[in-house]
């Protein structure tokens, strides 16, 4: 089933991500892929996630096609103009790729390449605009297409971002620009998030939570020292800390498959984003545990 | 204004190892105020090129280093010692030290500072980099703070998720443009503004190299 039904039908969509390696040997991202093959709706490919080098996302969205997965194309604007944007879409098109994730991208300063020069030519609310026109069978510059795409357009939000004023009025110009679904950045307490959800209900968009696997305290107190927009609480980083080093994944494994069954059973939510950060193969655990499977 | 710094001494040395004597130019504007190219940093480089066994011909201190024609005409005064010099050190920005070589095409030319970006003095010798010259002011649509320049990705249409208490994540001593912008359009009641998508900007018009004739509009204009 493709992202867009399975949002449609009205069930609880899990997408997870993963990143294609630096290098040409994928033994590993296949294994992790086979194992979620079946288990997600959807799977999405990172787009030289943290400005880190990689292989291109297009390129291994094509072989999770051909494994018969559903891949969730993510592109930013950070290493390609508008002209390489537009060609890389209808590319990906033309591959099969039916869903695109539009960001803006992390600064090549975050990444290992730190003296490229950064391109931004547009950003994530533009290309979804530019998305959007393919999608009607134009390009940037209103020349007609030979042949439209068909793009299930997605974006991202960060619920907890301080101050959240801005951050909520851009939410607003991508749902305008045409984003049908938002994955969120990683979200660790429910009760904030429900108030974060009354207010985007309003839209008529799919929202999918965002959720990190928590792998220790350390982890923990390193996102809210460092990532902006995470804020792991106390209470969780204390259950960590009492399960002990060894069995800190597993406590971190428990807090998410908690988090997810809450937000089904609620209907909160219309899915989840799983981003296991290098713990895929944990994936499926987490969703029996949460009950999903 | 444009910001200058002073070059590492010891690359100008290495450029101007072939040659004996030299003649120095300033700018009494911008390189002044930046402390890279006004009456004390002449002398200071005179002190130095001497100490390394140079000699100093002569210098010079233009009311507008990048006003090449008026730069030359203040240049003839200096005649005789510009001639006696091997080659130019010019200590403004780029634009200055390419008045120098229009100036004097027979003789090399070698800038003393690297020249950085367009800012402003927002305390002594303290600048900000505010304008990007990209060509198409966004001034109006932005509460008058330029995203293009403050914000590393040039965003238009609000923070991106690296925003983190007003801060960048690029860089903790960066101001997140977008914060400020959300602040101050807050202020003066223009929030209405922040919600309008604003189009990819056309770059065409900052395409280079660029060139303009003022003076044919200034023809229009009286006709």
């Amino acid at each position: 089933m493709s992202l867009k039904s399975a949002l449609e039908s009205g069930k609880f969509v899990v997408t997870a991500e993963v990143g294609p390696p630096k290098g040409t040997d994928i033994k590993k991202i296949l294994h992790e892929s086979e194992l979620l093959k079946g288990k997600v709706d959807a799977l999405n490919v990172t787009d030289n996630q943290s400005a880190v080098m990689r292989i291109s996302s297009v390129s291994f969205c094509k072989l999770l096609l051909e494994m018969g997965q559903e891949p969730i194309l993510q592109m930013t604007c950070r290493d390609r103009n508008r002209i390489g944007l537009q060609s890389d879409l209808l590319g990906a098109s033309i591959l099969g790729i039916k869903n695109v994730l539009c960001m803006t991208g992390d600064h090549p300063n975050a990444g290992d390449h730190k003296e490229a020069k950064p391109v931004y030519d547009i950003e994530s609310v533009q290309l979804l605009k530019v998305v959007a026109g393919l999608n009607a069978g134009k390009d940037m510059m209103g020349n007609e297409l030979k042949g439209a795409t068909d793009f299930y357009q997605g974006a991202v939000v960060t619920p907890e971002s301080n101050p959240i004023e801005p951050q909520l009025m851009k939410f607003e110009k991508k749902i305008e620009a045409g984003a049908n679904f938002f994955q969120t950045q990683a979200i660790y307490d429910i009760d904030k998030f429900k108030g974060f959800m009354s207010y985007a209900r309003k839209f008529p968009v799919k929202i999918l939570a965002g959720l990190v696997l928590l792998k220790s305290a350390g982890m923990a107190n390193f996102m809210n020292k460092f990532v902006p927009g995470i804020t792991v609480p106390q209470n969780l980083i204390d259950e960590l800390k009492e399960a002990g080093k060894e069995k800190a994944m597993d406590a971190g494994i428990g807090i998410m498959a908690r988090h997810i069954k809450q937000l089904r059973d609620e209907k909160i939510c219309d899915g989840v984003h799983i981003m296991a950060i290098g713990a895929e193969d944990k994936v499926p655990e987490i969703m029996e545990r949460a009950g999903l499977l | 204004m444009i910001i200058t710094k002073k070059r590492d001494f010891k690359a100008l040395l290495e450029n101007i190892a072939n040659y004996k004597s030299f003649f120095l130019i300033g700018c009494s504007e911008c390189a002044s105020l930046c402390g890279t190219g006004g009456e004390p940093e002449l002398a200071a480089l005179k002190i130095a090129l001497e100490a390394e066994g140079k000699t100093v011909t002569g210098t010079m201190l233009p009311k507008t280093g990048c006003q090449t024609l008026g730069t030359k005409i203040e240049l003839k005064k200096d005649k005789d010692a510009c001639a006696a010099a091997d080659a130019i050190i010019v200590m403004s920005c780029g634009a200055g030290t390419q008045s120098a070589v229009e100036i004097f095409p027979d003789k090399p030319v070698y800038p003393a500072n690297d020249t950085l970006f367009l800012g402003n003095m927002t305390r002594f010798q303290m600048f900000d980099e505010r304008c990007s010259l990209c060509g198409q002011c966004i001034l109006d649509q932005t509460g008058g703070i330029c995203p293009v320049t403050a914000c590393p990705k040039g965003l238009l249409n609000g923070p991106c998720g690296g925003t983190n208490e007003g801060k960048c994540e690029v860089s903790p001593d960066i101001e997140c443009a977008w914060v400020r912008i959300y602040n101050r359009m807050k202020k003066i009641n223009r929030l209405e503004d922040f919600k309008k998508t604003l189009s990819p900007k056309d770059w065409s018009a900052s395409r280079k190299p660029a060139t303009r004739i003022a003076r044919e509009e200034k023809k229009e204009e009286k006709k």
